[in-house]
């Protein structure tokens, strides 16, 4: 059984967030990116997956940009088999990031997709039933645990105030992952710099990308900062506060 | 003299003896040589010659528990002079009429060594069979959950210990006795052999032939014992007398804190005993189990499952029942199935304690990290840890801070600090993570800046250019990640203009100094406690306020035990007016917070029943003391929690050096408002 996961670079979040002077975006010179952490739950928990015997294979996947081949050959170092560049800036059309996708893993193969619940800078969760409307299968999104035999795969998903809801599933299909069932592992960089000499990162087409959503960002802003909240030490502070303010 | 039978007999028996013994011993060799590769055979002879005399003076062992090395020193002396006597009474055996009784006062004087020797090994096993197996001090023991060979919880190292202390115990009496028989033979005493003269007053009555019996027995219960107990020497734990010399003359002779690189990179570290450095395998039969390192081991004082004691004796253990699987390569076991449990593994400090008071030379903290660095290389560690090394390798520190914020700190003080990325200074400050980043330690850094900026120094820092130095991440295993950060430090010191870099804090100290040479960066690096006491020494750091305060001294194990810095902090806290009180455990014996060897970025062990640092804690206040003082500033944020947790908030202040300075200068603190940080909460 092969396991596809995309991957997708997102913005860092402890680099203080700016807005670029066009009012639409984040400035990408403030932008540090790194692997969508949801992203790195998908590929934990295909990778659990192939080490417990229920997958042969995993393919790591992601649209080419800065450090992407750092973080291909990292899936790699952490136990995917092969990893996949599709060529192009990647888009920021969450259907034509699908569309793309879907191209790749339908020329790759696949049994399952999983793919992050959702991404840090698009927080519409998409990706995986746009994707499987592509290809074609069905989606479960929300996924907080999988397990495949004989060709279905049987998931949790999780809904709101933490009930699980558990699914049988046919394969091939789409899976939008929450949460692996350990946390993201860690790729020792000594193993990391030796994949990146041992091991090649196989270049794709991106294909047809469609036309899109036809929806774009008309402006972006970082919340007003409310007035703020002063930390009182005691409670004689406190009591000054309240006299001041003629309450107390 | 022996009869021709005994003669024979003696010879057959040490024919056969030794070539079993030979056996042992050369599967030690091949075990050992099985080990991964070390060059320690430069300068062998110095090696050895050192070596030789710091035994002699029973320097190694001397390092601690005074009384105990006092009574080893008679077995030691003792039967480093039996090697002698024996070699006498062999020529007594084989040779007409040898004797040393009445044979002039060479032969005497050689005679009152062996009587009295006799005597002293006699009341020195006496004295650790009586403490082993009476006294039964705690200190022999391991935590309930320290992982142990099941022959070690079988009582394996008693029952060892019983076996050599009884063969010596007959070895060295049986000599005495024969000569007491002698003595009793020749119908007088001798002034030679006091104590032996006395003995033979109890065979006065014996016949001439039951006291030629006697003689003959002795004999053999003394030769032929030895002989006997040759092939079991090597699987107990007396072999430490001829491994332990080999051990220590073979021992590290690079800097204690710069640590062995790794010897293949596509597979680093080690899972079995053999993927051990060879020296470390050696360690197995060098140890004496003595536990000294556990006793000062802050990980098995604090209830946590590692002794690095039991690490040593398990491997023993291991080799005792594998030593032809070992060899054959066929059964080779990981060591965390029999040597050390995996939580233990992510107990230790590093702090360097075991290594240091260790007799026989032996370093139970390098087979941890070994083990480490397999881990690592396998995903397979705490998760905590896992967190802060992806927030090293991708923001470059452990707090998963930006690295533009690196300088935030800084931005409180009402004068700029030299971006030495863009301009020259005379001194490069490397602030490190914890002077950075955390709360409880920006205070002290500013304190560092206010003061090096009113005496006017010229100095400046790297800002985000500046990561962590990576000294605990290569002790935690992470080779490659060490590397990385090395090279990216060493690039940006390199880009800057400066003559020397102090750093506050003794980890990335340790690591600039000893590692960071070894990867292209050869920089001219103090702690601040040396430039402080520089600065004041040179009055550029003008102290007006003698404080005429008591305070007692922390030690960190990165600055003194590693490298030797005890003096310095000391000396400013002398000029500052600070008399230093010391605690029992200092300098070389200083006692870790616990803090070091990544300990800081995982979560406490369940079964630690108190922190290290509260331990500390506890014995400032035993010394009477108001004032304890660091230098670290893991150090600082260790103790600020620990006087609180211990309940000693309100008798015992936690001072950095920097304090003293900035009040001796009479400074005035710095004007950051309280909590400006978190003043902007958002509503």
């Amino acid at each position: 059984m092969k396991i596809v996961v995309p991957l997708k670079q997102v913005p860092d979040l402890v680099e203080d967030l700016e807005v670029d002077a066009t009012g639409k975006a984040l400035d990408a010179e403030e932008v540090k990116l790194k692997l969508n952490e949801f992203d790195d739950q998908a590929l934990e928990e295909a990778l659990l997956l192939k080490e417990s015997g229920a997958a042969d294979e995993v393919v790591a996947m992601a649209f080419d940009g800065e450090d992407v081949d750092k973080m291909l050959f990292t899936a790699i170092a952490k136990g995917a088999n092969k990893a996949i560049k599709l060529n192009g800036s990647s888009p920021t059309d969450i259907h034509q990031l699908a569309k793309a996708f879907a191209n790749a893993v339908a020329t790759e193969g696949f049994d399952l997709v999983m793919a992050g619940v959702q991404s840090a800078d698009g927080r519409d969760g998409h990706l995986g039933p746009i994707m499987a409307e592509y290809l074609s299968v069905p989606c479960i999104s929300v996924v907080a645990g999988v397990s495949v035999s004989g060709g279905q795969a049987t998931v949790q998903k999780e809904y709101s105030g933490g009930m699980l809801g558990e699914f049988e599933v046919d394969l091939p299909a789409v899976l939008g992952i929450q949460a692996a069932a350990q946390a993201p592992r860690y790729a020792p960089v000594s193993k990391v710099r030796q994949i990146q000499q041992t091991e090649t990162i196989q270049e794709m087409d991106a294909g047809d990308l469609g036309a899109g959503a036809g929806s774009a960002i008309s402006s972006m802003a970082a919340p007003e900062k409310g007035l703020g909240a002063k930390m009182l030490d005691d409670v004689e502070a406190l009591m000054a506060v309240l006299k001041d303010k003629g309450v107390a | 003299m022996l009869s021709t039978y005994e003669q024979i007999g003696f010879i057959v028996l040490v024919i056969v003896c030794l070539s079993l013994a030979f056996g042992r011993f050369r599967q030690i060799y091949q075990i050992v040589s099985r080990g991964g590769k070390m060059d320690r055979f430069d300068k062998l002879i110095s090696r050895f010659v050192t070596t030789l005399i710091e035994i002699g003076l029973q320097k190694t062992i001397s390092k601690a528990r005074p009384f105990v090395s006092f009574m080893h020193s008679f077995i030691f002396f003792g039967f480093s002079f039996y090697l002698l006597v024996n070699v006498n009474d062999i020529l007594e055996a084989y040779v007409a009429g040898w004797t040393t009784i009445g044979a002039g006062s060479i032969a005497g004087v050689f005679n009152l060594f062996a009587d009295l020797f006799s005597v002293l090994v006699i009341t020195g096993m006496l004295f650790f069979l009586y403490r082993r197996f009476i006294k039964k001090p705690k200190v022999l023991e391991f935590n309930a959950n320290v992982k142990l060979h099941p022959n070690v919880a079988a009582g394996g190292v008693k029952k060892d210990s019983l076996i050599v202390g009884i063969f010596i115990l007959i070895h060295v009496g049986s000599r005495w006795m024969g000569t007491a028989l002698h003595l009793a033979e020749n119908g007088h005493t001798d002034a030679w052999l006091p104590t032996a003269s006395i003995l033979s007053g109890l065979f006065t009555s014996w016949s001439p032939g039951a006291l030629e019996t006697g003689i003959h027995v002795t004999w053999w219960l003394a030769m032929g014992l030895i002989v006997v107990f040759l092939p079991y020497f090597p699987s107990s734990k007396h072999i430490h007398m001829m491994i332990a010399p080999v051990n220590l003359a073979l021992g590290r002779q690079t800097p204690r804190g710069a640590m062995d690189a790794i010897s293949d990179p596509t597979s680093p570290g080690a899972t079995t005993l053999t993927d051990l450095p060879w020296p470390q395998v050696l360690d197995t039969w060098a140890c004496i189990m003595c536990t000294r390192c556990h006793e000062v081991c802050p990980a098995h004082e604090s209830g946590t499952p590692l002794s690095p004691s039991a690490l040593e004796i398990n491997k023993r253990y291991f080799v005792r029942d594998k030593a032809t699987d070992v060899i054959n390569g066929s059964a080779d076991l990981p060591m965390l199935d029999y040597a050390i449990s995996d939580d233990a593994l992510w107990s230790c400090t590093t702090c360097y304690a075991c290594v240091q008071v260790c007799p026989v030379g032996n370093e139970p903290l390098m087979d941890i990290v070994e083990l480490r660095r397999k881990q690592v290389f396998d995903a397979k560690m705490p998760d905590e840890l896992a967190d802060v090394l992806r927030s090293l390798d991708e923001q470059g520190n452990s707090f998963n801070e930006s690295a533009r914020k690196r300088s935030k700190w800084s931005k409180e003080l009402d004068f700029k600090i030299k971006d030495a990325t863009k301009e020259p200074v005379k001194y490069l400050w490397y602030v490190g993570d914890f002077a950075s980043f955390n709360q409880n330690c920006q205070d002290t850094t500013r304190k560092v800046a206010q003061v090096l900026n009113a005496a006017g120094i010229d100095f400046g820092i790297m800002g985000k250019g500046e990561k962590s130095a990576g000294n605990d991440v290569r002790r935690v295993g992470e080779e490659g990640l060490f590397e990385v950060l090395a090279e990216q430090n060493i690039e940006s010191i390199q880009k800057c203009d400066f003559e020397e870099i102090f750093t506050t804090d003794p980890h990335t100290f340790n690591t600039l100094k000893n590692e960071y040479p070894k990867l292209g960066g050869e920089f001219e690096v103090k702690h601040y406690s040396s430039l402080l006491l520089d600065l004041i020494q040179q009055d550029e750091i003008k102290l007006k306020k003698n404080l005429g305060m008591k305070a007692t001294y922390h030690d960190p194990c990165y600055l003194g035990r590693y490298n030797g810095v005890y003096d310095a902090p000391r000396e400013v806290m002398k000029l500052c007016g600070v008399e230093t009180v010391e605690m029992p455990r200092n300098k070389e014996n200083s006692f870790c917070c616990g803090a070091g060897g990544g300990r800081v970025w995982m979560p406490d062990h369940e079964d630690m029943n108190q922190r290290p640092s509260e331990n500390r804690i506890e014995e400032a206040v035993s010394v009477g003391v108001n004032n304890f003082t660091v230098a670290c500033p893991k150090d600082m944020t260790m103790y600020a929690d620990a006087v609180k947790t211990s309940g000693h908030e309100a008798d015992m202040a936690v001072m950095d050096i920097i304090d003293y300075v900035m009040d001796a200068m009479d400074l005035p603190e710095p004007t950051v408002e309280a909590g400006a940080d978190e003043a902007a909460i958002q509503v």
